[in-house]
């Protein structure tokens, strides 16, 4: 009977200290600190304010003209909100001083030998001290690749090809915080063959680069995985800033496909899903980047009802979970709504979510590690950012896998349905996305080991 | 006297050459580097152009075809020293120009013209779908850049100095040859052929085959232009090789830098290079915007700066030589220095009468 007291007092003993204890393990190393968010009022994305004095530089580096220009514009509008967030908290405290953000337009025209030269100049001319890009994976390995050269910290919150981290391309100096192809090739082969069980036929059309090819074969290895049965019935892939998608579309119309696999991005996405509806091809897209509301304002309810788009940032429903994000969201929808100007009050702007969501969090957790490095020194950065968790302002956390530098996360996928039935997903006033097109609503979640990103074998050796 | 002074040009060029990547760093070099590149490219065009009088729509499947070789052997050749590299890009090139020669050297003006946009066009969809072999729109990466290796005795790291001194060495050598080898009676009968072919053919010239030859010699050299244009960018793509720009840019230099002269091409490349240079780095924008801003609105500035990219003003540029000097910009300092002795002739009798 002692003796079982004993035991029994052990572990309660066990259990009190586990309660303290486990959260503490469970911890992430940072997060968003909502509490000192400051005054935003005076921050227009057409106006961004240049610090003075020793500041820490950030080149932006994508396509701000040329047919992929509303890229850069993209970008622009959230790195430079980060930017005037912390700078109005005061600075990042490194190598002894308070030092605010400075951005620098790097326009690589989405061309390699431009991105080349941008970039040598960003570091040799601009001496930035952090490289932020890029769309296009061929044009990110061009950048990791002077990062490497020239030793300087990469951020890849765009790219997502496996190959820029495998073992012939990797560097120390690259640090991938977005999703990767395989990751999201699996996550929807998990999505389609164990959650949503309908669909069986599904027609690939990506861009002729490394990105859309390698998505491709993660979708590919996905369904071998989680869903033998399905069929792949068709395999395209277009070139890049394609005009006429007509031949595709005739094609994919008699394939027998019930589920269009696409990794387009704009403007590739936007005229796809345009000209699909157009021809009467009226199939599902699984995407990643068919979300910009104004492209799916223009189709109408009709013709966006069904997409499936898988998110990186999203946290489950409902979306406004906390006062914190409500408050954020109010202040972005004010600035939106009465101070921006084009291209910043369009309906791709409205919302500080998806992939706007996305960057932001790249920066802030950027942001987080120089703070916490205490230094722009890239040596000192990697220690810091190896292994690193981090947590956004709606909860979701995020780590840097230490052996190939890439962003292990939950994912999400959103099903867009008409604006009367997004109430679970948009939980505030007017419980509606958008008006005039279909939106996010319910919500199915990919667990991280469900999609784990593709680890090279000789350079993740442990895992 | 007049001697002695070209020889400390000479020496001053030299001097100021080898001292460019301690003076103005790593970015500057690679600047010249590119425009050495350009310079050569446009140079091997003009031999087309100028000196026989056959306008080429599609010289980037040379200049490609160089790069392409030297990124294939680097990649597949493990070892490859940089000088074989090089050579290797620029065989490449010449045996694809012995294999078209027999097709175009036969014909000239609109069908030569034509038939090189449709042969550039095929290799450029053919390097977009052999992705396995070219990387298609992702391109072959050179990286890292492979040393200098001299017979095993001599190994020399091509880091971004040491390439500047390879590449300036190289191409200068390829322009030398090349004003040399304009020089030649070879030469000569190039520009006989370009005034009147026939006449050259009832001269017992074989036109065919001299033609035959000088498209080998441009395309070999175009392909050497595009060799070191892999290697200074340490990637080449389909676009950067193969794409309709590639084989516009210096048909541009040719006309902007003077048809009709050796050195215009390169006073060509330079301008293309300063161009490229001054609206790359945004300098050009913020100076117009700066003068826009005094006249418009600064939102109405900021959009007309904007609207300014460097092919624009290049075609406006292009269209104001056209216009206003069709010889280009060699033709005119050549024919303003021609006006100037004219005036100096005629005037000194007058001044001598009175």
């Amino acid at each position: 009977m002692k003796r079982t007291i004993r035991w029994m007092g052990a572990f309660a003993v066990f259990c009190w200290v586990s309660l303290f204890l486990l959260p503490a393990a469970m911890a992430v190393n940072a997060k968003y600190d909502f509490d000192h968010f400051p005054d935003m009022s005076d921050y227009d994305p057409n106006n961004i304010v240049k610090p003075e004095g020793d500041t820490i530089k950030i080149a932006i580096i994508a396509a701000f003209s040329g047919p992929a220009a509303a890229v850069g514009q993209s970008y622009l509008l959230p790195v430079g909100w980060v930017a005037h967030d912390i700078n109005k908290r005061g600075g990042i405290m490194v190598d002894g001083k308070k030092k605010k953000i400075e951005i620098i337009i790097a326009d690589n025209q989405n061309k390699p030998d431009v991105t080349l030269k941008v970039t040598e100049r960003m570091i040799l001319q601009e001496k930035v001290d952090i490289l932020w890009g890029t769309s296009g994976s061929h044009l990110q390995k061009v950048i990791n690749q002077l990062a490497d050269k020239h030793k300087k910290i990469s951020v890849n919150a765009i790219s997502l090809s496996d190959e820029l981290m495998d073992k012939d391309n990797f560097t120390k100096y690259a640090f991938m915080t977005c999703f990767s192809t395989e990751q999201i090739g699996r996550a929807f082969a998990y999505f389609y063959g164990q959650i949503r069980k309908k669909e069986t036929k599904f027609y690939i059309l990506n861009q002729d680069y490394l990105f859309g090819h390698s998505l491709a074969e993660g979708f590919k290895v996905g369904l071998k995985e989680y869903f033998p049965t399905a069929q792949i019935v068709g395999e395209d892939y277009h070139k890049l800033f394609l005009t006429d998608f007509a031949p595709y579309l005739t094609k994919i119309k008699t394939s027998g496909a019930e589920v269009i696999f696409t990794g387009d991005w704009i403007p590739d996405a936007a005229n796809l899903l345009k000209q699909s509806r157009q021809m009467g091809v009226m199939l599902p897209f699984a995407n990643i980047f068919l979300s910009d509301p104004t492209t799916l304002t223009e189709v109408g309810i009709e013709g966006t009802t069904g997409l499936m788009a898988i998110s990186q940032s999203g946290t489950g429903n409902p979306v406004f979970k906390n006062e914190g994000i409500i408050k954020y969201f109010k202040v972005w929808d004010n600035l939106w709504k009465n101070k921006w100007a084009k291209p910043y009050n369009s309906l791709s702007y409205k919302y500080p979510m998806g992939a706007l969501g996305t960057y932001m969090t790249s920066v802030y957790w950027l942001a987080s590690v120089l703070e916490r490095a205490g230094s722009t020194d890239p040596e000192k950065v990697i220690k810091v950012w190896e292994g690193d968790s981090y947590q956004t302002l709606g909860g979701k956390v995020m780590t840097m896998r230490a052996c190939d530098h890439k962003m292990v996360t939950d994912l999400h996928i959103y099903e867009f349905v008409p604006p009367a039935q997004q109430k679970q997903c948009f939980n505030i006033e007017p419980y509606y996305w958008f008006e005039k097109c279909a939106g996010a609503g319910p919500v199915y979640e990919i667990p991280s080991d469900k999609a784990i990103p593709k680890a090279d074998p000789e350079l993740c050796k442990k895992n | 006297m007049k001697r002695n002074l070209i020889w400390t040009l000479w020496a001053a060029g030299v001097a100021a050459v080898a001292l460019f990547p301690h003076l103005f760093g790593v970015y500057y070099a690679n600047a010249l580097i590119l425009f050495a590149v350009w310079a050569l490219f446009a140079v091997s065009l003009n031999l087309l152009l100028g000196f026989t009088g056959l306008l080429s729509f599609g010289h980037a499947m040379y200049f490609g075809t160089g790069a392409y070789g030297a990124a294939l052997a680097l990649n597949h050749i493990k070892g490859l020293s940089i000088v074989p590299a090089v050579i290797i890009g620029m065989i490449a090139a010449v045996i694809l120009a012995l294999l078209i020669a027999p097709l175009v050297v036969r014909v000239s003006g609109t069908a030569f013209a034509m038939l090189h946009l449709a042969f550039a066009q095929l290799l450029y969809v053919l390097a977009l779908k052999l992705r396995s072999i070219t990387g298609g729109e992702d391109g072959i990466s050179i990286y890292p850049r492979p040393d200098l290796n001299i017979f095993g005795l001599l190994r020399i790291e091509m880091n971004d100095q040491n390439f500047f001194y390879f590449a300036v060495i190289v191409i200068a050598a390829a322009l030398s040859f090349l004003w040399f080898f304009t020089k030649t009676p070879f030469g000569q009968i190039m520009v006989g052929m370009r005034d009147n072919s026939k006449r050259i053919g009832y001269l017992g010239f074989k036109v065919t085959y001299t033609k035959a030859v000088v498209y080998a010699v441009s395309g070999g050299f175009a392909g050497l232009a595009g060799a070191i244009y892999a290697l200074l960018q340490s990637l080449i793509s389909t676009n950067d090789a193969y794409s309709m720009v590639v084989s516009v840019y210096p048909i541009m230099m040719v006309m902007l830098g003077g048809v009709l002269s050796y050195f215009g091409p390169i006073v060509g490349a330079a301008f293309f290079a300063l161009i490229d240079e001054w609206i790359g780095s945004g300098q050009f924008q913020q100076l117009l915007l700066k003068l826009l801003s005094l006249l418009l609105p600064s939102s109405l500035a900021q959009r007309v700066s904007d609207f300014f990219q460097f092919e624009m003003i290049l075609g406006l540029i292009l269209v104001l030589v056209t216009l206003y000097w069709p010889l280009g910009l060699a033709g005119f300092i050549a024919l303003q220095r021609m006006r100037w002795q004219m005036r100096r002739v005629s005037g000194g009798p007058q001044r001598s009468a009175t």
